[in-house]
């Protein structure tokens, strides 16, 4: 099985952000970026099918600055080879731009099995995977929250609300949008990480057009934060007594005794 | 001649015998990994002598130290005994008595027998009436057995020698004690007959005891006795800040089994007299962690001597006792026989960190700073925000040139508690006019403690990120305000090429005093209480700038018992600030801070290093203390004291 992995740089949004000049984007001046969350899990869930079935994975990323190191952290983590995708340099990059580079890259490399995270900061909708699962034909599913192989296929755990899950299985070739890996992501070492980062990574340069973008925000508001915080001082017992007031006050206790 | 020839066969039999028990237990040094440790002999030489001569770790535990003492002054003395007797019957004719054996000699051995004995009485005091705590986990029967076989070595050499006065032998004038015994024998009336065959029972006695005890040696805490004193001679002679490392280009090997330790590592092991001085020192074992210094030690060498199928980590030594120390030194200072504790568990953290296993919290951490430099994962480029708000700019070093390179770290960066500070030493350098400048987002986290970690990797990624920004710079000397990026600025980037001027802010802040660039009032300003940070103080030798800064800051300083060398570390370090402190019985800060409470009438708790502001500010709030006690960085009091 050969498995690729799409994993984007997102704002780190722990920084302070504030909004450019034209008012439709965050200032990216200032701030950090960083590996999608999802998209390490993606990455995590990957590594672990290649160590459970023997698949080969290949870590993809839209060309931008950044994306030789991030590249090179996921051969680290364990995939076996790494490109970037070139994109027109004047499209501005979303799930939608995206989308048509990376599936002709997917099957330039002829990748079976797609996973990226299920969702970005700027995609909060997670729409990659099905665009992808549009563009190339496949089955796709999403919020996924584990992947196990047989040799008919993929079967998925997928998270429903309330608390119910569900197993789908998906013929290969197939598109999935993970939410967690099965395991927690493992730490790699900075000794491997160093290893990595001499790693070469060279650009597939798929000529696929960009689809056009549908939608063009025509404002960003920074929301506000809703002050109040109450620092409780004192000693564990005066504390515990504080807060112990506070929700009694606020009718928060149940079946409290008198 | 059957004696001479008994005693040949005995002494052959029972050295032979020692020997291969010292070869079986030795054994796996021979093929261990290599440690330099030959270098500069006269200087390991005297650094035995004076261990050995002065008792100085051992003296600091009064009545322990004393008793020591006067067992191996005397065990020295009564060497001259064991030669006697096995010289006189194994080669016929010799006798120490042309020398003194039967005047001054025979005087020593008399009174050092009494002195040996009082030691043994004031150990056998301590170990089953005292009941020291640091005893916890020691091998009590082997201490008895030890005990039996002194007492029976002395008194059978003073019988020999008292029944020897009774059977007419010369010399009772210089053997005050023997003679005195021999006076009390007397209502025996021993015929001449009786009392020489009591001499060759007491003989042989002492003679078997001496074997039976020699024997014994190898496989009891007491082979110190022929450990000891090499284990001191190789102890490292490297900055106490600097990890073991073979060359800039070679980073030590983690350590998954116990063959892959270093011989010293085992020496190390052997030499252990079980004293629980680390112990008792140790701020972790204290808190209630599953970790004793002395423990971990005596585990490393019962595996070196039985395997077993256990594994050393995870089996013999858990993850959590690794994960426990904060690396604070305070067993490796405490130890009378120099053993080296912390290298060892950083080495087999890095085998952890190989493998992945760490706790999820620490994980985030080192995620954070191979991403971002800081273990927060602030951005980057968020580092010198605290400058916002002076009324100045301060310079970026990586730009002009500066006197004064500040090295700011992580915590006195990012953590808003301790940003205030940061901001108080800045403008101190500005009113004494420094020439000073900062490297802004390019500075990253020292890796003093990732490496302590065992993240070998990701410390060399910080250090030589910083080594490069650093030498694209150009400046006179580097001032640190956080003690664990001195200790990597001054110590740990040495290992590969980068050598600095580096001062901790404190002594910096005294020399701008002492050359009148900083003006201060006099006045006396109340009592207060002074903490040591473990990399300054004990790691740098950082004692006397902060005392002199309190000082001329019109405080009174009032010592904690716990202070300078024996400074009790306040639970961070070591990478500890990055774990939860599930499984703590009692936090190490507020241990301190309820040290500090103790003496009588100190308001202000001062402290030099900006984890302990967090650490002690914590510790206070959540003892409830607010109203007693108030921590404070020393930047603080000199900003209270300035002239203006
Ligand atoms: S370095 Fe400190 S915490 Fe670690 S074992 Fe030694 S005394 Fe305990
Ligand atoms: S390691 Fe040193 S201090 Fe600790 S018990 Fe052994 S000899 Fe004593």
């Amino acid at each position: 099985m050969h498995i690729a992995v799409i994993i984007r740089l997102v704002p780190h949004t722990d920084s302070e952000l504030e909004i450019s000049d034209d008012g439709t984007d965050i200032d990216r001046e200032w701030i950090d970026t960083k590996l999608n969350e999802f998209d390490d899990h993606a990455l995590e869930e990957a590594i672990l099918l290649k160590e459970i079935v023997g698949a080969r994975v290949t870590a993809l990323a839209v060309d931008t600055e950044g994306a030789d190191r991030l590249l090179q952290t996921a051969i680290a983590r364990g995939a076996d080879e790494a490109h970037k995708i070139s994109m027109p340099a004047d499209v501005a990059l979303c799930s939608r731009t995206m989308t048509l580079p990376v599936a002709a890259a997917v099957q330039k490399l002829g990748a079976e099995l797609v996973l990226t995270g299920v969702q970005t900061p700027h995609d909060i909708y997670g729409q990659l995977a099905p665009y992808l699962g549009g563009a190339l034909d496949w089955p796709q599913a999403s919020a996924v929250s584990g992947i196990g192989a047989d040799n008919d296929g993929i079967l998925v755990q997928q998270e429903l609300s309330g608390g119910v899950s569900t197993t789908l299985r998906l013929a290969l070739p197939a598109v999935v949008g993970v939410q967690t890996a099965s395991q927690p992501i493992r730490y790699v070492a900075g000794s491997k990480l160093r290893q990595a980062m001499s790693a070469e990574i060279g650009t597939l340069d798929t000529g696929a057009e960009p689809l056009e973008i549908g939608v063009k925000p025509t404002g960003l508001i920074a929301s506000t934060a809703a002050g109040d915080v109450e620092m409780l001082n004192g000693g564990a017992d005066a504390v515990a007594a504080k807060i112990h007031a506070l929700l009694s006050e606020r009718g928060l206790l149940r079946g409290e005794r008198q | 001649m059957a004696d001479t020839f008994i005693l040949w066969l005995l002494l052959v039999a029972a050295g032979g015998f020692t020997w291969w028990r010292f070869y079986r237990l030795l054994r796996p040094m021979k093929r261990a990994a290599r440690a330099a440790r030959f270098d500069q002999p006269l200087r390991r030489l005297a650094g035995v002598a004076r261990a050995l001569g002065l008792h100085e770790r051992l003296l600091k535990i009064r009545y322990s130290g004393i008793l020591h003492a006067m067992i191996f002054v005397s065990f020295i003395a009564l060497t001259t005994s064991i030669v006697e007797s096995f010289g006189s019957v194994l080669f016929p004719g010799f006798s120490l008595g042309p020398i003194g054996g039967t005047t001054w000699i025979a005087l020593l051995q008399d009174i050092f027998a009494l002195v040996m004995l009082a030691g043994v009485v004031l150990a056998a005091f301590q170990r089953y009436v005292l009941r020291p705590a640091r005893f916890r986990g020691s091998n009590a029967i082997d201490a008895t057995i030890i005990y039996v076989l002194i007492v029976t070595i002395v008194v059978s050499m003073i019988f020999e020698a008292t029944f020897g006065i009774l059977a007419g032998k010369a010399g009772a004038d210089w053997r005050p004690v023997s003679h005195a015994l021999a006076y009390a024998l007397s209502p025996l009336r021993l015929s001449g007959e009786q009392a020489a065959t009591a001499v060759t029972v007491f003989y042989w006695l002492h003679v078997t005891s001496i074997l039976a005890f020699l024997i014994y040696i190898p496989g009891s805490k007491h082979r110190h006795m022929f450990l000891a004193a090499p284990n001191i001679y190789f102890r490292s002679l490297k900055p106490k800040g600097m990890l073991p490392r073979a060359a800039p280009d070679k980073p030590p090997a983690p350590v998954a089994s116990v063959e892959q330790f270093t011989w010293k590592d085992m020496l190390d092991a052997y030499a252990c007299t079980e004293c629980g001085r680390c112990q008792a020192a140790c701020p972790a074992y204290a808190a209630g962690l599953p970790l004793s210094p002395k423990l971990l030690i005596t585990d490393i060498r019962d595996h070196l001597i039985d395997a077993g199928d256990t594994p050393l980590i995870g089996g013999v030594i858990r993850e959590e006792t690794l994960w426990a120390c904060t690396t604070c030194h305070a067993c490796m200072e405490a130890c009378p026989v120099h053993i080296e504790h912390v290298p060892k568990i950083v080495d087999m953290r890095r085998y952890l960190v190989e493998e992945g296993k760490i706790a999820p919290m620490l994980q985030e951490a080192l995620s954070n700073l191979q991403r971002t430099g800081n273990s927060m994962g602030s951005a980057t480029r968020m580092r010198a925000r605290w400058t916002k708000g002076l009324p100045f700019k301060i310079k970026d070093a990586r730009k002009e040139p500066v006197d004064i390179l500040w090295f700011v770290g992580d915590f006195a960066s990012y953590d808003p508690r301790v940003q205030d500070v940061t901001r108080k030493v800045a403008m101190l350098l500005n009113e004494a006019d420094v020439d000073f400048g900062i490297l802004y987002e390019a500075e990253q986290n020292s890796g003093n403690d990732v490496h302590r970690v065992g993240e070998e990797g990701l410390f060399e990624m910080l250090a030589l990120r910083n080594i490069e920004t650093i030498s694209g710079c150009s400046f006179n000397r580097i001032m640190t305000t956080d003690p664990h990026s001195l200790n990597a600025l001054a110590q740990e980037y040495r290992a590969f090429g980068a050598v600095y001027e580096v001062m901790h802010y404190a002594s910096f802040l005294l020399e701008l005093i002492e050359t009148g660039r900083l003006k201060l009032k006099a006045e006396a300003r109340g009592k207060v209480t002074y903490h040591d940070p473990c990399y300054l103080g004990r790691y740098n030798g950082g004692f006397d700038a902060p005392r002199a800064l309190i000082e001329r800051a019109g405080y009174r300083l009032a010592e904690m018992p716990r202070c300078r060398e024996n400074s009790f570390c306040c639970g961070a370090g070591g990478g500890q600030i990055w774990s939860d402190d599930s499984g703590v019985e009692e936090r190490p800060s507020e241990n301190r801070i309820k040290e500090a409470l103790s003496l009588e009438g100190a308001r202000y708790f001062v402290v030099s290093c900006p984890k302990d502001k967090v650490m002690y500010a914590a510790a206070v709030q959540s003892l409830g203390a607010e109203d007693a006690i108030e921590v404070v960085d020393l930047a603080d009091l000199i900003a209270r004291a300035l002239a203006h």
